[in-house]
């Protein structure tokens, strides 16, 4: 009997596992997580604004065909250096730029084939940041 | 159970920020450095980040000779929660997660992990107390110690901080120095060894608590003389235990010379000890984080500890080793140059030392058992003292209660308040 219930409860954990997994691969939740950025601000014209550190990620549908990601740094103090800011589509390079003035600049990317699931995820990377862990500046990611 | 709903509520509800944060962050981010950016030195992290600089609040500073990062705290909590990491890393890379180290599941794994610590920590102790007291005592001082005390709190809100960890420690240590009395043998000396090498990696300062091994059950000058002989006795498995102690030790020796070009580092930079005025008044009785000002159920343990030193219960054994131990504990705590220790629910640097508390608590109530009038008394005080201790939590969590430095006019301002 011990062991009929043994069997039963390990076959259930075991079934809620692989059901949890199965889920996990592929979770729509995805799309409105975000890592590495802060809460969202407004500027002067009323543009929508992440301040981000070092590395920040986001995801987006496996749909899109291109991504246009607006981005801009400060310059406030002298000697600022450039910002060089790489994007990667799932752990794949995939642009490049630098932000050498306080404009706001857009990265668009296009999209690589979309493999089996329906959530990618974005990296973007910056190889320097100002005081208080303040990076870049990434507005509202446009999808096409 | 409880723990888990604390845990979940926290971070349901928004009361903290991400686990990960604070000195969290610097206990953790060994782990993304060893095994995500393979680096020891501790910078590719900083780069991934920062953008090369860890933030002030990190306590990481750069060694001014070396220009290499240094971590104020050591390598233990990191080497606990890396089961917990392994796990998270494997789910990060099947959800296509930011595999950085702190993304979602790297979060909540070392949340978690403080949890479960301080569960096995409570399994640990309960199988100790029991060994010394009736089943009801033991129930009733873990149920105190949980929720009189600020344990439950870095169980969940602040479970990422060495506290948990340490608390498991402490609890393990007792366990296995009542063991290796019982009956010397290789296999516990080595878990003594590994948890004595933890203590010391989780938190220097700890390595204080260490005493309770050669004093356990020495009570007077004979009895010292006859431990002598015991050890030299058992002198093999006493050098199986130093060494296996020193090997667990070792990585961190290592790392500290690799950034500093030393062995021996005080981590802290400039920060230190005042050992020529500390603040034991403030550490034990002040509003702002005074051990029985926040937590006065503990004074039954020191109740218990009287009590248990006239005694015949076997517990006895324990408390010249935990009078010695809080004696230097309190001191060395008290003498830090922020005897706060910073934010805290409470005084944070005592929740390592609840295991030990739990042994004089759990002696108090074996001793009202003969007082009936007194015992219904001391039972509503500390349900009272539990209550307060559970709402003053809550309050914490709601940023109703300062994080420090609080003032008896602010803590009477908002006494039994929610806002």
């Amino acid at each position: 009997m011990m062991r009929r219930g043994y069997v039963l409860g390990s076959g259930a954990m075991a079934v809620a596992l692989c059901a949890s997994l199965i889920y996990l691969r592929d979770p729509s939740w995805l799309l409105s997580t975000t890592s590495g950025m802060r809460g969202w601000e407004v500027d002067a014209n009323g543009a929508r604004f992440r301040w981000m550190g070092g590395h920040a990620s986001l995801f987006v549908p496996s749909s899109a065909h291109t991504i246009e990601i607006p981005l801009r740094t400060t310059f406030d103090q002298p000697g600022d250096w450039p910002i060089t800011v790489s994007v990667s589509i799932d752990d794949r390079r995939a642009d490049r730029v630098v932000l050498g003035d306080a404009t706001w600049h857009s990265i668009v990317v296009q999209m690589p084939t979309p493999g089996s699931r329906k959530v990618r995820r974005i990296d973007i990377r910056l190889d320097r940041t100002r005081d208080d862990n303040r990076g870049a500046a990434v507005g509202e990611v446009g999808i096409r | 159970m409880l723990c888990l709903l604390g845990y979940l509520f926290v971070y349901s509800t928004g009361r903290a920020d991400r686990p990960i944060r604070s000195d969290g962050f610097s206990y953790y981010f060994y782990l993304p450095s060893w095994f995500l950016f393979h680096d020891t030195t501790l910078s590719a992290v900083a780069k991934d980040c920062c953008g090369g600089v860890y933030p002030a609040y990190t306590a990481i500073i750069r060694w001014p000779t070396t220009r290499r990062w240094v971590n104020a705290h050591p390598i233990g909590v990191a080497l606990m929660q890396a089961p917990l990491f392994a796990a998270a890393h494997a789910l990060t890379r099947w959800t296509n997660l930011s595999p950085d180290g702190f993304t979602l599941y790297y979060q909540h794994a070392a949340g978690v992990s403080g949890l479960l610590w301080v569960v096995a920590g409570m399994a640990v102790l309960s199988y100790t107390l029991r060994r010394h007291f009736s089943d009801g005592v033991t129930a009733a001082t873990l149920a105190t110690m949980l929720l009189g005390t600020n344990l439950y709190h870095y169980a969940t809100f602040d479970s990422s901080y060495s506290h948990p960890y340490s608390f498991f420690l402490f609890a393990a240590l007792l366990e296995l120095t009542e063991r290796w009395y019982e009956r010397p043998r290789q296999a516990v000396s080595v878990l003594v060894g590994i948890v004595a090498g933890l203590i010391v990696l989780t938190r220097h300062t700890n390595a204080v608590v260490l005493v309770f091994f050669p004093l356990y059950n020495v009570n007077s000058l004979a009895a010292l003389r006859e431990r002598l002989s015991v050890m030299t006795h058992e002198r093999r498995l006493i050098a199986i235990m130093a060494a296996v102690g020193v090997i667990v030790v070792l990585p961190q020796v290592l790392i500290y010379y690799q950034a500093t070009g030393r062995v021996f580092v005080s981590s802290y930079g400039d920060l230190g000890f005042n050992f020529g005025s500390p603040r034991l008044i403030g550490v034990l009785f002040s509003v702002q984080k005074g051990l029985f000002f926040w937590c006065p159920v503990l004074l039954t343990s020191c109740a218990g500890f009287v009590w248990l030193m006239r005694s015949n219960n076997s517990a006895r054994a324990f408390v010249v080793p935990a009078i010695l131990f809080l004696a230097v504990d309190t001191y060395i705590i008290a003498s830090w140059w922020d005897w706060q220790f910073g934010g805290s629910f409470g005084h944070r640097g005592f929740v390592d030392t609840l295991p030990i508390f739990a042994i004089g608590m759990a002696g108090c109530f074996t001793s009202l058992g003969s007082h009936r009038q007194l015992q219904s008394l001391v039972t509503v005080v500390i349900v009272l003292a539990v209550a307060l201790n559970s709402f003053q939590m809550l309050q914490y969590w709601n940023h109703v209660l300062p994080f420090s430095d609080t003032t008896w006019q602010q803590y009477s301002g908002v006494f039994l308040r929610w806002r």
